[in-house]
């Protein structure tokens, strides 16, 4: 491949913005430093790296300082708490009807279990919702002041992909009333296909808010003392995302110790505990534990560098 | 790779800090990208890659310590602002404590020996 090709295409990692105001810059180096020849790989790594960089410094989870930093570790807290509600959501759709489906009597450890799961998830809720609701104000500022340009593509993109997913929620309902319960949990073939579809249709939905969120957040002014807050904020959301996926293992085991086929809502003593969809659950779940651990540490470390409120 | 300073980096950097490398090479005068990574591998000896020159590059011009010069083109030179300097001037002297303490712990080190007996 030609320089120029691999210099336009290394560039296209990198956010739109960054490309107008650099591109041109970068591309010429890259050429320069190539000598003509091919681009060496060393370059290409480097070029690469950064605009990776660039892209979650766009995205609203990167930035060097401190200011930066806390609201990048608060955003990343905000995507591992999307992707525990994923995780969640496949978690309750797999093990629907699970407590008909246990023997009587073994019930106690798992509800409490079960209670407790639901429990904290609304107090991460509560939290979640509460740190966006600290930041309406820099909001209204933020376009009152003509910002609304500067977030209106991660919005307005987001606003769209809901309406989506409302029409395919309702054209769903629709079909499933017309369908018998056991062609609903799965005997109907194009019914099941379908509802992956709008359950993956969720999560893209999901995702476009946090996005939207997350690219907004990066571009509100906001005062020393309300980032302390969103770091306080993103480490307690971390400690329940912590807590539901210590309780959701003593869920599945304590199930998966009387009678596992209850895992999935079917009767019966005997089969496999390891249901590949809870197995996927609890992969999602450890992997939105720990980006969110990454989060609130990078928060909270920033803090004893922020400036003072004005 | 280079670790990140606990501080931010553009006014508490380390000698190998690409920001603190590009407003030293800026001090001297205004340069363009290639003319900027020629002179930092001249004296300092570290070769920065075109994306993390540029990284920096941006972020620098994003806090105001550097300007680029002139109009638009592909080659455009950038020269330290005032902010600019004055924000290497902390840098440097946050290196220069570094320096004087680490030179002066060592001048009250007795010399080292080695195995054999001879001093090194």
């Amino acid at each position: 491949m030609s320089p120029d090709r691999t210099a336009a295409r290394l560039l296209r990692l990198y956010p739109p913005s960054w490309r107008r105001r650099y591109g041109g810059e970068l591309e010429t180096l890259i050429l320069d430093m190539s000598g003509g020849g091919r681009v060496p790989w060393r370059i290409r790594a480097d070029v690469a790296a950064t605009g990776g960089r660039e892209r979650l410094r766009a995205a609203g989870l990167g930035g060097d300082s401190p200011d930066a930093r806390v609201r990048g570790g608060a955003s990343l807290v905000l995507w591992a708490w999307a992707l525990f509600v994923v995780a969640g959501a496949i978690v309750q759709k797999t093990s629907e009807h699970w407590q008909q489906a246990l023997p009587a009597g073994s019930h106690i450890a798992t509800t409490v279990a079960f209670a407790s799961l639901i429990g904290v998830a609304v107090a991460a809720g509560v939290l979640v919702v509460a740190g966006i609701a600290l930041t309406l104000p820099a909001l209204t500022r933020c376009v009152g002041a003509g910002g609304w340009a500067q977030i209106r593509r991660p919005v307005t993109r987001a606003v769209a992909i809901t309406a989506g997913f409302v029409v395919a929620t309702a054209g769903l309902v629709a079909w499933a009333h017309g369908l018998s319960p056991r062609d609903r949990q799965g005997h109907d073939t194009a019914y099941a296909l379908l509802a992956t579809v709008w359950a993956l249709f969720g999560a893209g939905t999901l995702g476009a808010w946090t996005l939207a969120a997350t690219r907004t957040a990066a571009r509100l002014t906001l005062p020393a003392s309300l980032l302390r807050v969103e770091a306080r904020l993103a480490t307690a959301v971390t400690a329940t995302l912590g807590v539901m996926a210590a309780v959701t293992a003593v869920w599945w085991v304590s199930v998966a110790t009387v009678a596992p086929p209850a895992l999935t809502g079917s009767l019966g003593s005997r089969g496999s505990a390891f249901v590949p969809q809870l197995v996927l659950a609890m992969v999602l779940m450890l992997a939105a534990l720990g980006l969110a651990g990454a989060g609130a540490r990078r928060a909270t470390r920033a803090l004893p560098h922020l400036a003072g409120d004005d | 790779m280079i670790v990140r300073s606990r501080h931010d980096e553009a006014t508490a950097g380390r000698s190998n800090d690409p920001p603190v490398l590009i407003l030293t090479s800026l001090a001297a005068g205004e340069k363009h990208g290639y003319a900027l990574l020629q002179d930092i591998e001249d004296f300092a000896g570290v070769r920065l890659g075109p994306g993390t020159l540029y990284g920096a590059i941006s972020r620098l011009e994003e806090r105001g310590l550097i300007e680029a010069v002139g109009a638009s083109g592909r080659r455009r030179p950038y020269r330290l602002s005032p902010a600019g300097a004055e924000a290497l001037r902390v840098a440097l002297d946050g290196l220069r404590a570094i320096v004087d303490v680490g030179s002066a712990r060592l001048a009250g080190r007795p010399a080292a020996v080695s195995p054999a007996g001879s001093a090194a």
